[in-house]
């Protein structure tokens, strides 16, 4: 009884270890540095992981459904740009704000629609695509500021920055109502479970009718989505805009989603395990400066956890997978 | 009959060689804006620029082939550019006397130091039976991890030249870096195209399992491909610190994306299986003839990098539209 007790909970270890692992971290941290398991602090975790985690969602759903973008980044600093932009020549209203940011949404979707549309008829690979967007948009957006960085002072803004309810900043609301949202579109939806369906199996899914080519275009026009209410969401935050914000986005989101557990390979995973892989990445980062090392140790240390937590996971994956293999082949 | 004959090897040989008129029609748009582009001087410019992200776009082509790819290498350059430096700028480099002696000794630690991180990029690569998607993310770890240690080696403060001329120096001027990167091409298409080792990368690029099944050694070949790809990046990250007398710990950012653009533009599939060296070099002179001529046009550096991005768009899906409709010749 007790050795079964034993192994149900070692399973659900090996289940998540990375979340057994992260609070173990957090507590030790916690001593080290008691500031750290403040309540202020875990806020501000909240608070930045809202941003990159919203962009995370996306990713995830795009990694489900078997294509990923390496443009994000690129996506992410034209938003910023262009909404404080467009903040500084319309935002004196309510109505002004507003439409300013469906405009810059508008864009960023446009770019999405782009390398929807060159990966589903162009039949070029994502990686090549959303390398080829990463540069022009990158490119577009220093030809559009010169590399300067563009600020803006808008009270709408900053009172969406700043301001919190019930103790708990706006954009961590924000990013709870997108969890939901992406939670309930990709489980209890036909569309949903049409993105596992196209990630899984593709030439399965066209078969049973599932429009695959629309669903691999709508990823990345939901992509460009993500992208442009991260920027918002970040000049929020930071009232500017520049190219040197959120070069690493993309590739922080393609971590966060397989440190949360789903595979690369498409077909399977959950955007709520996403929501662990983005806090799991924060936690550390934001710890790791409580710990008083030197900046580069930090670095040092988030690769060596990726690493880690990713060769554990393909290992026992692949352990997992050769054992039913062997079994059917010798049968 | 012999007219349509005639006209399918044309179509076949701009198929199998559309980049070099790609680089054809760039050549001659540039000599009418300005012809001193023409000069022979100015191509051997071209090359020796060219020359040190060609070498690691040859190492880049390899694991690609094989069905992997590499985004440690940036970090990589950067890491054996300090190390190099470390060594040469030592009481032994700077003393007249000893400089050529600590030169090969850094030269070699360079190679060395890249060749140790293909090992460990391929070992944990082979001990997962990893593919593409997970070399990305390994790869990219690897990339944050060596950019710590190269930032760590030297605090982060700029290196620059102490040691006296000497065969270092040399080695990243003059026509030397140009030699070294086609004597590179030249074995690594040799080594994949007459030997045993090339068969089965591509093989095992192609078709991981089909390839276990037949009896290959995959992890072995795993480990071998993503070891040259590595010591590529060393020579590289050698090359740069002698042409530019300088070392920083983010010398080598981004070369990794570069590569992947010469890469790709070369025609090698990122689903591995495909492609080869020679076709991997005229993606990177297409690449470096491109920089050039835009910049001979007076087109600046922000907006090089949109006419960059839809050179590999369209490189790539020009690419892929004729290996479908030469399938599908085959298919008739």
């Amino acid at each position: 009884m007790a050795s079964k007790e034993n192994r149900s909970i070692s399973a659900a270890i090996l289940k998540q270890p990375i979340l057994v692992l992260i609070i173990l971290f957090i507590v030790v941290v916690g001593f080290v540095n008691p500031s750290f398991v403040s309540i202020a602090n875990l806020k501000n975790v909240l608070v930045d992981a809202s941003i990159y985690g919203v962009s995370a969602l996306a990713m995830t759903i795009a990694i489900i459904c078997g294509e990923f973008d390496l443009s994000l980044s690129s996506n992410f600093m034209w938003s910023q740009i262009f909404f404080c932009y467009l903040l500084n020549s319309w935002g004196n209203t309510y109505l002004g704000i507003l439409a300013a940011w469906l405009c810059m949404l508008l864009t960023c979707m446009f770019f999405g629609a782009l390398n929807g549309l060159i990966v589903v008829k162009g039949k070029v690979s994502s990686f090549i695509t959303t390398l080829g967007m990463m540069m022009m948009i990158k490119g577009l957006c220093l030809v559009f500021t010169d590399g300067q960085m563009v600020s803006t002072s808008n009270e709408f803004v900053k009172m969406m920055g700043k301001g919190t309810l019930f103790g708990f900043s706006y954009l961590t609301y924000i990013f709870i109502f997108m969890v939901l949202m992406a939670f309930y579109v990709m489980k209890y939806t036909r569309f949903g479970r049409s993105l596992y369906a196209t990630g899984g199996n593709y030439t399965a899914a066209q078969l049973s009718g599932i429009n695959v080519e629309f669903n691999k275009f709508i990823i990345f026009v939901i992509l460009g989505l993500a992208a442009g209410i991260s920027g918002s969401m970040f000049v929020c935050l930071m009232r500017a805009g520049s190219v040197l914000y959120g070069a690493d986005l993309s590739l922080t989101c393609v971590a966060a989603t397989v440190i949360g557990g789903t595979p690369l390979s498409g077909g399977k995973g959950s955007v709520l395990r996403t929501v662990i892989g983005v806090l799991v990445i924060y936690v550390l980062y934001k710890s790791l400066a409580f710990l008083g090392l030197q900046g580069y140790f930090n670095t040092l240390i988030k690769g060596l956890a990726l690493l880690l937590v990713v060769t554990f996971d393909a290992y026992m994956s692949k352990t997992g997978k050769r054992g039913i293999n062997v079994g059917k082949r010798a049968q | 009959m012999e007219t349509g004959k005639k006209w399918i090897s044309f179509t076949i040989l701009l198929r199998e060689w559309g980049l070099i008129f790609g680089i054809v029609i760039v050549i001659i748009v540039a000599a009418f804006v300005n012809n001193q582009f023409l000069s022979g001087e100015n191509f051997a410019n071209i090359l020796r620029s060219v020359s040190t992200v060609g070498i690691a776009s040859v190492g880049m082509a390899i694991v690609v082939i094989g069905g992997t790819m590499d985004l440690s290498i940036g970090s990589t350059i950067s890491l054996v550019g300090v190390v190099t430096m470390l060594i040469m700028n030592s009481p032994s480099g700077v003393d007249p006397a000893g400089t050529d002696l600590t030169a090969i000794i850094a030269i070699l630690a360079g190679v060395a130091i890249g060749a140790v991180v293909g090992l460990i990029n391929g070992g944990i690569l082979a001990a997962v039976n990893g593919r593409m998607g997970e070399s990305f993310i390994f790869t990219y770890a690897m990339q944050i991890i060596i950019g710590a240690v190269a930032f760590a080696v030297v605090q982060g403060k700029f290196q620059s030249a102490k040691y006296p001329n000497g065969l270092f120096k040399s080695m990243g001027i003059g026509i030397t870096p140009i030699i070294i990167f086609l004597v590179i091409a030249i074995i690594m298409q040799v080594l994949l195209k007459r030997t045993g080792f090339g068969r089965n990368l591509y093989f095992l690029g192609a078709n991981m399992d089909a390839a276990k099944m037949a009896g290959i050694r995959i992890k072995t070949i795993r480990v071998i491909s993503n070891i040259l790809c590595g010591a590529c990046a060393g020579l590289t990250g050698v090359l740069i610190v002698s042409r530019v007398n300088s070392a920083s710990c983010l010398q080598g950012l981004g070369y990794e994306f570069d590569a992947m653009t010469c890469v790709a533009v070369g025609g090698v599939s990122l689903a591995g299986g495909t492609g080869s060296i020679a076709k991997t070099v005229l993606g990177v002179m297409v690449i470096g003839v491109l920089g050039t001529a835009l910049n001979v046009m007076g087109i600046g550096s922000n907006e090089q990098l949109i006419v960059r991005g839809a050179v590999i768009i369209t490189a790539v899906m020009l690419d892929g539209f004729n290996k479908r409709a030469k399938l599908k010749e085959v298919g008739h």
